[in-house]
């Protein structure tokens, strides 16, 4: 059932996040949009809620606006809002009776994300995680939701339910529904989703795509290394040649930059030659597009 | 069915909420020495003086003032709707529920007070005692529900509903003079029902007609205002 969630070509404005003509769809299944903040998923997000409002495009949701089917979607954006005078187990309850069904054990449903003991404290005792963890049980286990749309899911979560939610998600997501993650973590959005978009100053630069969501940006992009000496730069770049995952070598001063095929292989032969030429490494950078998830690649392929 | 469940949970942000029992707490116990002193100082129209110049000038708007900020959560009307929406109601149900239930919790709080600081004020030159007090608590009740509203109106304004304390200035500064501006505010009309001056010689009934308008064209806005902002 692909197009149970259509963007054309929306703009839309709140500040400090903005969104230039983004065309999406996206079926059943478990999407990510990677980027940060300001990159707009969080707004992408609100406006499939039906939170905001696009100033041109449309966005629909099973064919019809948002508003219209507010009862199917769950949104927990990154500041979770709570009827803050309920008890969690209450909250569950009223929940059900707005979505107009059945009401479910609210134990049950919270041991969904190991959170079962919040059932009798009151919303306004639960801390930042807790809450968004409530937020979260409650758009899980609702049957009436099909929509899951998630603000930085590792993100101030609770410890318990953090460790459940890849099987929650995935569970959700065998039942037809269709979730989208808005992340920044690059390697959140490979352990969680199937395919992703990027998106970058509020327009999409790559996807959606299923391959990992660091590696669609690096294919025109090159590591420049910038050593602490010359000699350093050097002796990591005679090694360097001598690897056949890089294919083109450029060294000037303490300054040496790679490019390959593949940007993983790259990285990993940039660790190997610099390793073994003892060159002291003071600066990692992608030049092009992707810097962000490819430097926290890089140093951890470094740091191994 | 939905609209009682929204009730519910707007009359538990009232109930539950600490500062309504202090605001309560605090308010009512002074009208009432208030209410007693006057009476105890030999004053002709005690009751009289007390509830126009005490009740209605000060203490029935502060203590509706307070019971919409507990109601609120110290916030913005579109943030107290914003959570129940996110489970599917209505944006304009919400509002328009949250609102209701806050006038009739305020209708009755300022009904039982003014009646209750009739009785006990009363002097040797003012009405019937249970007549005054049956009087008291209409102008009390109805007094309080527009205050509510008004109140629920200026919250609509303003991210953390920065528009409340704005109103509650802008009726005091407009309300306590006679002219036209005064129309437009619950406390000149107050004054009015309680038996103080009238705003433009206006007679109580249209006072009274006038709080009513004052209410339904502050729900009115303040729904537009949370549609509006979403």
């Amino acid at each position: 059932m692909a197009g149970m969630i259509s963007v054309q070509n929306v703009s839309a404005r709140r500040a400090p996040l903005a969104l230039a003509s983004v065309h999406l769809e996206w079926g059943p299944g478990i999407h990510s949009i990677v980027g940060r903040r300001e990159d707009g998923g969080a707004l992408l997000l609100a406006l499939l809620a039906g939170v905001a409002r696009p100033r041109a495009g449309h966005v629909r949701i099973f064919d019809r606006a948002p508003a219209d089917v507010r009862r199917e979607i769950a949104h927990i954006p990154l500041e979770t809002s709570l009827p803050d005078a309920l008890r969690v187990d209450e909250l569950l309850r009223l929940a059900c009776r707005l979505r107009s069904e059945t009401p479910a054990d609210s134990t049950g449903r919270l041991a969904v994300l190991g959170v079962e003991a919040l059932a009798a404290r009151a919303v306004r005792s639960l801390s930042r995680g807790e809450a968004r963890a409530v937020s979260l049980v409650e758009g899980l286990t609702s049957t009436r939701v099909r929509v899951l749309l998630v603000e930085e899911p590792g993100t101030w979560m609770d410890p318990r339910a953090a460790g459940r939610l890849f099987q929650a998600l995935h569970g959700k997501a065998q039942t037809g529904a269709a979730i989208v993650l808005s992340t920044a973590s690059a390697r959140e959005a490979n352990e969680l989703a199937t395919d992703h978009v990027v998106m970058r100053r509020g327009a999409v630069v790559s996807g959606p795509a299923s391959s990992d969501p660091r590696l669609s940006d690096l294919h025109r992009a090159y590591l420049v290394v910038v050593s602490r000496d010359e000699a350093g730069a050097r002796l990591l770049a005679a090694g360097l040649a001598r690897d056949s995952a890089v294919g083109g070598l450029e060294q000037a001063g303490a300054i040496v930059r790679v490019r390959g095929d593949d940007p993983i292989d790259v990285a990993r032969a940039t660790a190997t030659a610099a390793v073994a030429a003892g060159a002291e490494i003071i600066e990692l950078r992608w030049e092009s597009c992707g810097a962000p998830f490819a430097r926290a690649q890089t140093a951890g392929e470094l740091a191994s | 069915m939905r609209i009682g469940v929204l009730a519910l949970a707007a009359l538990a942000r009232l109930v539950r909420a600490p500062r309504t029992w202090l605001a309560l707490a605090v308010w009512f116990p002074l009208a009432l020495a208030i209410g007693l002193f006057a009476r105890a100082q030999g004053m002709v129209h005690s009751a009289d003086h007390v509830l126009v110049d005490v009740v209605g000038a000060l203490i029935l708007p502060l203590l509706v003032y307070l019971l919409v900020g507990a109601m609120l959560g110290a916030g913005s009307v579109a943030a107290s709707v914003s959570p129940l929406v996110a489970f599917g109601a209505r944006p304009s149900s919400v509002a328009v529920t949250l609102v209701g239930v806050g006038a009739v919790a305020c209708c009755f709080c300022g009904a039982v007070l003014a009646a209750t600081v009739a009785l006990l004020a009363h002097g040797s030159g003012d009405p019937p005692r249970l007549r005054d007090a049956i009087a008291s608590a209409y102008v009390g009740g109805l007094g309080a529900g527009s205050y509510a509203c008004w109140f629920f109106f200026g919250a609509a304004f303003g991210r953390r509903g920065g528009g409340r304390p704005i109103a509650l200035v802008l009726d005091w500064l407009l309300g306590t003079q006679d002219g036209c501006t005064a129309l437009f505010t619950p406390r000149a009309h107050v004054r009015n029902l309680f038996g103080g001056s009238p705003p433009v010689d206006l007679p109580e009934r249209a006072s009274a007609l006038a709080l009513v308008g004052i209410c339904a064209v502050c729900l009115i806005f303040t729904v537009y205002r949370v549609r509006a902002r979403r």
